[in-house]
């Protein structure tokens, strides 16, 4: 505290101490916070449904959904990814997730909303085993704070089948 | 800065900060925005800067007491006595090392 210098250092060092405390809260106080979102999401319809060259099934489709996010929100929250997956089981692997389409939601105001898209990616499967298979529809999210770890969270939304024979397009 | 005013100094510094970062979170937090937490917690941060690094008049109400330089004439500084021998001594000193 003798110079004007070491006082400037001292200020600069609290300074940023306690910034580090109040992002540290502002983080904490995200656990508090319980969403409550809605969404739905229903298979308009199986655009292609084919075998590839290489040998792997693959579906791409037309998808209606419509989501609430904005509980998802708080002041701490820089943005929302929210991606729609296929989950499903085969001989070989227990659960297969494919994510068929996703979303970056940078505003609360924003957060809810209603489309009709075709999938951005299409279900492609390691194998032929999608013939009339029972396909679940599952909504993740990863909620990126300003301060603070990612949160995860995710919710089942309704199942539908696959045709089981392939389609030719449509 | 005197001593007192460098105690009075850091007593300043202290709760200004603590206030700034306590003023920010709460009006962050009421207002739901972090932009204005940041906002609030640099002008705090600046104010403090301001008001506890520079030398202010404030802080030199109790100057030191230095000797006056009449007083010191009277009471020589004490010289080493023997210049040589100390200095060899010292070259002794170093070689050892």
């Amino acid at each position: 505290m003798h110079s004007a210098v070491q006082r400037a250092n001292t200020v600069a060092t609290i300074a940023a101490i306690l910034l580090a405390t109040i992002c540290a809260a502002a983080s904490f106080l995200d656990a508090f916070n319980s969403p409550s979102l809605q969404a739905h999401v229903q298979v308009v319809k199986i655009n292609r449904f084919r075998r590839q060259l290489d040998g792997n099934d693959e579906v791409k489709m037309t998808l209606k959904m419509s989501m609430d996010l904005t509980s998802l929100f708080t002041w701490n929250t820089k943005q929302v990814f929210v991606f729609l997956a296929a989950e499903y089981e085969t001989d070989t692997n227990s659960l297969n997730q494919v994510s068929l389409w996703d979303h970056i939601v940078q505003e609360k105001e924003r957060a809810s909303f209603q489309v009709k898209v075709p999938t951005k990616y299409p279900l492609i499967d390691q194998g032929t085993n999608l013939r009339g298979k029972k396909v679940g529809l599952v909504l993740h999210w990863h909620i990126m704070p300003i301060s603070g770890r990612m949160i995860q969270g995710k919710m089942p939304l309704s199942n539908f089948s696959l045709p089981d024979s392939y389609t030719t397009r449509s | 800065m005197d001593w007192q005013g460098q105690k009075h100094a850091e007593m300043l510094m202290q709760i200004f900060l603590v206030f700034s970062a306590v003023a920010a979170f709460g009006a962050g937090y009421l207002m739901r925005d972090f932009r204005l937490m940041m906002l609030i917690y640099a002008g705090g941060v600046v104010l403090t800067a301001l008001v506890t690094v520079p030398n202010w008049p404030y802080f030199n109400r109790h100057p030191l007491k230095w000797l006056d330089p009449s007083e010191a004439e009277k009471h020589p500084k004490p010289q080493v006595s023997n210049i040589t021998s100390s200095s060899s001594s010292k070259k002794k000193a170093s070689k050892n090392k």
